[in-house]
């Protein structure tokens, strides 16, 4: 029982802080709250999805296909929403994005119908880790996971674009002056992290086994918790808190129920708000 | 400005009598839609206070909005209290909630509230869905009593849908009012003092942790009135209403109206229940729709549709005057 609570719960952390990381990396550049981040998450499970069924491809190919689909909406997203967010009040970013959410929402729905749809694909054999049976696909989400992270790290310490990125973070208007093209890193960003999205959802869709037009919703909400927890623009500080989220969620789903998992999320994030307002790896509190 | 005041003063006397006329040459379905407006009317009052005046974004409202209307359901359904003592009680309720929600998250510097807010509304939720044996889960409360207006159990039962508008348009009203002499109160200046910089009000003396969750409490309280009544209206109640979508459109109201002011909210609960009323003749891009207006309103005009529309007057005046 212990062993599968952990279990799970390291792999469901694993798929939030994929998610996560994309929302926080993105709140980091353009200090506005992505309502749709979760909306990336469904289209990456649909587009592995319609893969698989409609065009008959393997799974394994089916993964970066759906990625690729994601970064051609999130792009034509960047350039028509989210680059006219820089500068923007708070609020309008709000308002933005929730109307993106919708619109992504039932354009899905639209196109395959409102109802449960079966995933068929991955790796589902059990192997035996510890005395439990753990399937390939979960051991993969938590590889692929640790594997995205380390590269994110890299990235954004090493790289020319990760420098712009913290530079943006940091401060818009000495890099307007500067000549760094924020608008272009605003927009290479918001790509970035919805493909993480939905990555993350096209790895976990042969585990949660369905999907449904309304599943990007409760992802949303969850990954605000996590980043909020984790500290806004904290790359490991976000996976840290996702993987304690996942566990704590599996044992509460666990020892006390399946109804009670969803609200764990915000009575943690309170808790953790009430003592340390800047998050669990921060004294100060930032945004 | 004196002119300014006279238009505004022009415009919500028209509006009422309009208000006041319209069962007259409305058919039951448009009525039906006013009254809902005047439902949402509430709560949107209430964010609009917190929001732009004290300025933090809330997501709580419509917890508090769905806490109001399961306190009234159960109130009437378990002892028969009259509506007036309901709705009291619903208000009541609402702000002592509030309370303890407000010292946790208004500490938090506006993104941080954003989700703590959210938070609340999952919590509140989830806590629906599965306190069976008071809420009856993800069933509802359904039966109702319709309100009764006298001092206890005997008085009018409001039946008819006119009849129903009435008592909508009086709370509407007497909302409105209470909104307005509020703002306009010492209290409302600190609100706004702070919203614009709480460094510099604390540094002038104002008590700004005081006022905000004094600014937070009274926007449960409107929200748990406008809860009371919409559980007398429809009779029904679940779970549901905690839903993002019911949030989601407080916010369009309030923010697609005009933030800070009073008209604008009030235009826009009409404005954006109307536009979602009428999108019903196509319900498969009903949705698609209503999130590319907001696209298109937010970006169009981002302070809101009644400031862009007074603006626009002013400018026509001027070039008129010339």
């Amino acid at each position: 029982m212990l062993i599968d609570v952990a279990v799970n719960g390291i792999t469901a952390g694993s798929v939030y802080a994929l998610v996560a990381v994309g929302m926080t990396i993105i709140f980091g550049v353009l200090r506005a709250i992505n309502f749709a981040h979760g909306e990336y998450y469904m289209l990456g499970t649909f587009g592995a999805w319609w893969a698989i069924e409609t065009v008959e491809l393997p799974y394994l190919v089916s993964i970066p296909l759906a990625v690729a689909i994601v970064a051609v909406i999130a792009l034509a997203i960047g350039m028509l929403v989210m680059r006219r967010l820089i500068d923007a009040p708070f609020q309008i970013g709000v308002v933005a994005t929730l109307g993106v959410s919708l619109v992504l929402q039932n354009v899905v729905i639209l196109i395959f119908g409102g109802s449960y749809k079966m995933f068929n694909g991955g790796w589902i054999e059990p192997v035996e880790i510890l005395g439990a049976g753990v399937s390939e696909q979960r051991i993969l989400i938590v590889i692929a996971a640790l594997v995205i992270f380390g590269g994110i790290e890299l990235v954004v310490r090493r790289t020319r674009f990760g420098k712009t990125m913290r530079a943006v973070a940091q401060n818009i208007e000495a890099c307007k002056i500067m000549g760094v093209d924020v608008p272009r890193v605003v927009t290479g960003t918001f790509v970035l992290g919805c493909c993480l999205a939905a990555l993350s959802g096209a790895l976990t869709a042969p585990v949660t086994g369905s999907l449904y037009g309304g599943m990007g919703t409760a992802i949303t909400v969850k990954t605000f918790a996590i980043i909020v927890m984790g500290g806004v623009g904290n790359v490991s500080g976000t996976l840290l808190a996702a993987w304690l989220l996942g566990l704590m969620e599996s044992a509460v789903a666990g020892y006390l129920g399946l109804q009670f998992r969803d609200a764990v999320a915000f009575i943690a994030l309170i808790g953790v708000l009430t003592v340390l307002p800047g998050g669990l790896f921060s004294r100060r509190e930032r945004f | 400005m004196g002119t300014d005041r006279g238009l505004r003063a022009a415009g919500f006397a028209g509006m009422l009598a309009f208000l006041l006329a319209a069962p007259g040459f409305l058919g039951e379905y448009q009525v039906h839609a006013l009254i809902v407006s005047l439902t949402f009317l509430l709560p949107a009052l209430g964010l609009n206070l917190i929001l732009g005046y004290a300025g933090m974004l809330s997501f709580a409202q419509m917890a508090f909005f769905g806490i109001g209307a399961y306190v009234s359901a159960l109130m009437a359904m378990r002892w028969g209290t009259p509506f007036w003592l309901n709705l009291c009680a619903a208000s009541l309720v609402a702000g002592i909630v509030a309370v303890p929600l407000g010292f946790p998250a208004l500490r938090l510097r506006r993104y941080s509230f954003v989700m703590c807010t959210l938070g609340f509304a999952v919590i509140a939720q989830t806590l629906a869905k599965n306190w069976v044996s008071l809420t009856r889960g993800d069933l509802g409360l359904s039966n109702v009593p319709r309100p009764v207006l006298g001092l206890w159990s005997s008085g009018l039962e409001i039946r008819s849908v006119t009849q129903y508008y009435y008592l909508a348009l009086a709370l509407g009203v007497i909302a409105v009012l209470a909104f307005l002499a509020l703002v306009s109160s010492p209290a409302g200046r600190y609100m706004i003092a702070i919203r614009e910089d709480e460094t510099l009000a604390a540094s002038l003396g104002a008590p700004t942790w005081r006022y905000r969750m004094a600014a937070f409490v009274l926007s449960a309280m409107f929200a748990g009135c406008g809860g009371s009544f919409y559980v007398h209206y429809y009779t029904v109640i679940s779970p549901t209403i905690f839903d993002p979508y019911y949030g989601n459109t407080l916010l369009v109201i309030v923010l697609g109206g005009g933030v800070g002011t009073l008209g604008g909210v009030v235009a826009g609960s009409f404005i954006f229940v109307a536009l979602s009323e009428v999108l019903r003749v196509a319900p498969d891009i009903r949705m698609i729709a209503y999130g590319l207006l907001l696209i298109v309103v937010v970006f169009g005009c981002p302070e809101g549709l009644l400031p862009l529309l007074m603006r626009r007057l002013r400018t026509w005046r001027r070039a008129d005057a010339t």
